[in-house]
C-alpha cells in the first residue's frame, strides 16, 4: 500500500509539471493579454507596461520564472486585483467551499436514500414519481431554477434573502452571524442539491437494483436477517462501490466554485473571480487557480483508489 | 493498471482545463469589458435630459429599505480592493476611490473645470505653467494637513519608472519628467512648491486637458511616501485596502466580493456628509432582485421601454434618465484597399440602417452618433454635420462612383476582387441585432458580409491589432475632455489614418484654454471626422438610474458619477 502511494505521488509530480506547462502555454497563447483590453492606453504606453510586467518575454522564460516562484511558494500578485494570489484564494475559496461542502453532503445523503428506496420498490408509484421529478430537475438549467426560486421565495414571499452571504451592512457577530449565513446560503444550497441529486440517485438506484438480485442477498435473507440489515449493510455497501470512485472526483469541485450559482446568488466565491480574471488575462491568478484545481484532481483520483481499497478488500493496489 | 490511472488523471486534468478555459471564454467578455472600461459602471453616466420620473407610491417601499435610517446602499459590479487612485486596474475600484478622494479640480455637468480642493488656479499666457492655489486648512481623513508638498509628491510618484497604472499625467510631458523617469534626476524640474498652499507645474508642450488631468486626487506624502524609493512601488499594494483620502467618506471595511462600507469623513472640506453610512454592495449579474427587495437603493438599467415600465410599476423608485459620456463606433481597417476609399466608408454609413439597429431594436435605449463626441459634452454640435440618414440608393451611387460595380452573382467587384466586409463583434445582444440587420443592408448594397463573433473582448482586440478584419464594433471609455474622444485618430491607435490637418487641429484644440475658441476648433474637427469617417460612428447609449424615492438631493454628474452630489444625499 505505501509503495503504491509513493509511486503514485512520484507520478503526480511529473503530471503536475507537464500540466502546469500545458496550462501556462494555453493561457499565454490565448489571443490578447492583460494589457490588450485596456482601451484607454496609447500603443507606446502598452509597450511600456508589457515591459514592466515582463509580458514581452518568450513564453518559456515566463513559465520558468513562474515555476521558480511557485516552487518557493510565491504564486505572485494578481494583476487586476493588486493582491497576492494566495490572499485572494484565502478570501474567496472558503466561501465556495462552504456552499459546495454543504450541498455535496446533502446531495449524497438524499441521493443514497432516494436511490435505495427507489431500487427496493422498483416500479412502485414512489419510484416512478421520484424518477419523473429527477428527470425534470436534471433537464432544467440551474440558472432557471435559481432565478425561479429567487422570484418565488425571495421577491414574492420574502422568506429568504435574494442573494449575498450576509445582510448588507450587517454588524452581526458570533452565533447571529452564523445564523445569517445559513439563512443566506439556503437558496443556493437547495438549487445545487436539486441539480446534483438526479444523476447520483439514478446511479445508486441502478447499482442497487443489480446488487439486490445477487445470490448473497438471497442468502442473507434466507439466513433470516432483518430486511433493514440486508438492505443497508449487505446491499448498500456493495452498491456503493462504483459510487465511491465519484467521491474523489468531487474534491476539485469542492474548492472550484460554481460559476452560475455564484453569479445568480451573488455569492462571494472563487468561481466568479476566476471567470473575471480569465476575461482580463490576469495570468498569475489564472495559473494559481488552475494549478490548484489540477493538484486537487490528482489528489482526488488517488483518494478514489484508496477509498476503493478500503470499501472493497478484494481490490489489491500495486 | 497504474499506467492507465496515471494517464487517465493526466487526461482528466488536461480535459478539465480545456473545459474551464472554454467555458470562461464564453462568459468572460462582459466582465472584462466593464472592468476595464469605467463607462459601464454607475460613475460613468450622465443625465441626458433632467426628466426625473418621481416615485408614484412610496408606501410600496420594502421593509428592508424602510428600516435603514442613516445608511444608503448602492450596487457596484465588482470592486477588487485596490482603492488607491492612479493605481487601480478596475473601473469599479475607481468608483470606490472617487468617494475616498477629492480632486483639486473637478468638472461641472458640461465638463467645464470648477474648483474643488484647489480654490483657484492660474495658467501662464504661453499655456505651459499651471499654478494651483489650495484651500486653507485642508485635511486628510487621518486628520493630517494637506499641503502643496503632497500634491508635488503625487505628481512625482506617477513619473516613477515602475508606475503601471493608466494615469495620463506621465503623458503630459512635464518638464523634467522624462529625466526623472530615467533616473537621471532626483526630482522633477517642472514641479515647484511655491508655498504650502501653492504649487506649480510647467509642461514642455501646451495641453488644454492638463488642468483636469493634473488637478486630480492628492496622495498624502506622509502616508504613501513613507517607504518610497525610486523604482520600487510594490509597497503601495499593501496600502490599497487602508486608504487615507480627502473624500466625503472614509473606508470602514472592505469585505471582498460582498461590500465596501464607508463612514462619513469629518475632515471633508465641505463639511461632514449628511448620511453617516454608505455601502457599495457587490452585485454581479442582475440587480433587479436587490432593488425589488430593498437591499439596494440605487441601480442602473438600460433605458428600454420595457425596463422603464417595470421600474414605474415598482412605485417606490425615482427614475433618472442619463446618457453615458461615450460614443460607439465601427473601427474600419484603413489598411485594406477598398476601405481606404472615403466613398466606400461613406457608402457604408449611408447603407447601414443605424436607426433600426441602435434605436428601434433597443426600444429607444440609444441614439445615432455622427461625430466623435458624446452628446452631453460642451463641445457637441450638429452644425454642418452630415447625419448620414439611411439611404441605400445614395450608398449604391457612392459605391458605383468608387468603381465597385455589381458583378454576376450580385456582389460588387473591382479589378476582379469582390467587395467583402469581415466584421468582428463581441458576444452580446447588440451584436446579434447588428448582424441581423447589417446582413440585409449589405446584401442590398451588394457587399459580401462575413460576421465573426467573439466571446472574449481581449481576443477581439488582439485580432483587430493583428489587422485581420474590415469592421469591428467598439465603444470608447468615459470621455471627459473633448480631446479624449479624438486622441485615437492622432496617436496611431487607428492604424492607417494619417491626416496632417486633423493633427494640426487637434494640437490647436489643446493649445488654448479658452472654451469658446476650443468649441470652434472642435466643431471644425468634428466636421472633418464626420466627412472623412476614419471610423464609422454608430451610436450613443441611453440608460436610466432607478433609486429609492426617499433619497433627496441625488444628482449624477456625467463625468464624476455620484461622488459630487453624494455628500448632500439624505433619507427623508
Amino acid at each position: 500500500m505505501s509503495a503504491f502511494i509513493t509511486k503514485r505521488l512520484l507520478y503526480t509530480v511529473v503530471i503536475l509539471f507537464a500540466a502546469s506547462l500545458l496550462i501556462f502555454s494555453l493561457y499565454a497563447l490565448t489571443p490578447g493579454d492583460f494589457i490588450t483590453g485596456n482601451i484607454k492606453l496609447t500603443p507606446e504606453r502598452k509597450a511600456e507596461l508589457r515591459e514592466i510586467y515582463g509580458l514581452n518575454k518568450p513564453v518559456l522564460e515566463r513559465y520558468a520564472i513562474w515555476l521558480k516562484n511557485a516552487l518557493h511558494g510565491d504564486l505572485g500578485y494578481s494583476m487586476a486585483q493588486q493582491k497576492p494570489v494566495l490572499t485572494l484564494f484565502n478570501q474567496y475559496i472558503w466561501n465556495s467551499f462552504l456552499l459546495a461542502a454543504v450541498s455535496t453532503f446533502l446531495t449524497w445523503v438524499t441521493a443514497v436514500i432516494i436511490g435505495c428506496v427507489a431500487a427496493y420498490k422498483q416500479y412502485s408509484w414512489f419510484d416512478t414519481l421520484v424518477m419523473v421529478a429527477i428527470f425534470a430537475a436534471m433537464s432544467l438549467p440551474s440558472f432557471f431554477i435559481g432565478l425561479f426560486l429567487i422570484k418565488i421565495l425571495a421577491v414574492d414571499w420574502k422568506l429568504l434573502p435574494p442573494g449575498g452571504m450576509i445582510a448588507t451592512g450587517s454588524q452581526a457577530t458570533g452565533l447571529a452571524y452564523v445564523k445569517e449565513v445559513i439563512h443566506h446560503m439556503t437558496l443556493p444550497v437547495i438549487v445545487m442539491t436539486i441539480m446534483g441529486v438526479g444523476s447520483l440517485a439514478r446511479y445508486i438506484r441502478g447499482s442497487m437494483i443489480d446488487v439486490i438480485k445477487q445470490d448473497y442477498i438471497r442468502t442473507a435473507r434466507a439466513k433470516g436477517l432483518k430486511e433493514r440489515k440486508v438492505l443497508f449493510t449487505h446491499a448498500l455497501r456493495n452498491a456503493m462501490l462504483p459510487a465511491i470512485t465519484l467521491v474523489g472526483f468531487e474534491l476539485p469541485a469542492l474548492f472550484g466554485g460554481s460559476l452560475i450559482i455564484e453569479k445568480i446568488f451573488n455569492w462571494p466565491g472563487i468561481g466568479q473571480l476566476y471567470l473575471t480574471s480569465f476575461g482580463l488575462r490576469d495570468y498569475p491568478l489564472l495559473m494559481g487557480f488552475t494549478v490548484l484545481i489540477a493538484i486537487l484532481t490528482v489528489i482526488g483520483t488517488l483518494l478514489s483508489d484508496i477509498l476503493y481499497r478500503v470499501a472493497d478488500p478484494r481490490v489489491r493496489l500495486q | 493498471m497504474k499506467k492507465s490511472i496515471a494517464s487517465l488523471s493526466a487526461l482528466l486534468i488536461a480535459g478539465s482545463l480545456l473545459l474551464s478555459a472554454c467555458s470562461s471564454d464564453k462568459g468572460g467578455n462582459s466582465a472584462n469589458e466593464s472592468a476595464n472600461t469605467p463607462a459601464a459602471s454607475p460613475t460613468a453616466s450622465a443625465p441626458a435630459d433632467s426628466g426625473v420620473i418621481q416615485a408614484s407610491d412610496l408606501s410600496k417601499l420594502p421593509d428592508t429599505a424602510k428600516q435603514r435610517t442613516d445608511t444608503i446602499i448602492v450596487g457596484l459590479t465588482d470592486p477588487s480592493g485596490a482603492f488607491t487612485p492612479y493605481f487601480h486596474q478596475s473601473g469599479y475600484d475607481g468608483n470606490v476611490s472617487s468617494l475616498l478622494y477629492t480632486p483639486l479640480v473637478t468638472v461641472d455637468n458640461k465638463g467645464v473645470p470648477i474648483p474643488a480642493l484647489a480654490e483657484s488656479w492660474d495658467i501662464s499666457p504661453d499655456n505651459l505653467t499651471y499654478t494651483f492655489h489650495l484651500r486653507k486648512d485642508l485635511k486628510f481623513s487621518d486628520g493630517s494637513p494637506l499641503t502643496a508638498d503632497d500634491v508635488a509628491f503625487t505628481w512625482t510618484l506617477l513619473h516613477d519608472k515602475a508606475y503601471d497604472g493608466d494615469s495620463q499625467i506621465p503623458a503630459l510631458h512635464v518638464k523634467g519628467g522624462e529625466a526623472y523617469k530615467e533616473g537621471k534626476a532626483s526630482s522633477i524640474e517642472g514641479i515647484k512648491v511655491i508655498d504650502p498652499l501653492t504649487v506649480s507645474v510647467t509642461l514642455e508642450q501646451p495641453n488644454a486637458s492638463a488642468l483636469t488631468t493634473l488637478g486630480s486626487d492628492v496622495l498624502s506624502k506622509a502616508y504613501y511616501g513613507k517607504d518610497y524609493k525610486f523604482g520600487q512601488l510594490d509597497y503601495i499594494k499593501k496600502l490599497h485596502e487602508k486608504p487615507v483620502g480627502t473624500g466625503p467618506y472614509k473606508l470602514e471595511k472592505f469585505i471582498p466580493g460582498q461590500e465596501v462600507r464607508f463612514v462619513a469623513n469629518e475632515y471633508y472640506y465641505k463639511g461632514k456628509p449628511k448620511t453617516e453610512h454608505f455601502i457599495y454592495k457587490t452585485s454581479e449579474g442582475d440587480t433587479w432582485q436587490f432593488l425589488e427587495t430593498g437591499e439596494i437603493d440605487f441601480a442602473s438599467f438600460s433605458a428600454t421601454q420595457e425596463n422603464i415600465e417595470k421600474l414605474k410599476s415598482l412605485g417606490f423608485v425615482n427614475i433618472l434618465p442619463y446618457t453615458p459620456s461615450t460614443y460607439g463606433y465601427l473601427q474600419v481597417n484603413l489598411e485594406h484597399e477598398a476601405l481606404k476609399d472615403k466613398k466606400v466608408r461613406q457608402a457604408i454609413a449611408y447603407g447601414l440602417d443605424r436607426q433600426s439597429i441602435y434605436v428601434d431594436a433597443n426600444q429607444g435605449a440609444g441614439a445615432v452618433a455622427n461625430i466623435p463626441s458624446s452628446p452631453i459634452s460642451w463641445a457637441y454640435t450638429e452644425e454642418g454635420i452630415n447625419p448620414y440618414k439611411y439611404d441605400p440608393e445614395k450608398a449604391k451611387a457612392l459605391l458605383d462612383e468608387a468603381g465597385w460595380k455589381v458583378g454576376a452573382d450580385g456582389i460588387r467587384e473591382k479589378d476582379g476582387k469582390q467587395l467583402t466586409i469581415h466584421y468582428l463583434g463581441s458576444k452580446k445582444k447588440d451584436t446579434d441585432i447588428f448582424i441581423a440587420v447589417a446582413k440585409e443592408n449589405f446584401a442590398e448594397l451588394g457587399i459580401k458580409f462575413e460576421p465573426e463573433v467573439f466571446a472574449d473582448f481581449n481576443a477581439l482586440v488582439s485580432k483587430v491589432e493583428g489587422g485581420d478584419y474590415d469592421l469591428a464594433s467598439f465603444s470608447t471609455p468615459l470621455l471627459t475632455d473633448p480631446a479624449d474622444g479624438l486622441i485615437q485618430f492622432v496617436d496611431g491607435e487607428i492604424k492607417g489614418y494619417d491626416n496632417p490637418k486633423f493633427k494640426e487641429l487637434y494640437d490647436k484644440g489643446l493649445a488654448t484654454n479658452d472654451l469658446e475658441e476650443r468649441k470652434q476648433i472642435y466643431k471644425e474637427l468634428f466636421q472633418l471626422a464626420n466627412d472623412e469617417l476614419p471610423v464609422i460612428f454608430t451610436n450613443y447609449r441611453k440608460t436610466v438610474y432607478a433609486y429609492n424615492g426617499r433619497i433627496q438631493n441625488l444628482d449624477v454628474s456625467p463625468f464624476n458619477g455620484i461622488a459630487p452630489s453624494l455628500p448632500d444625499w439624505y433619507l427623508q
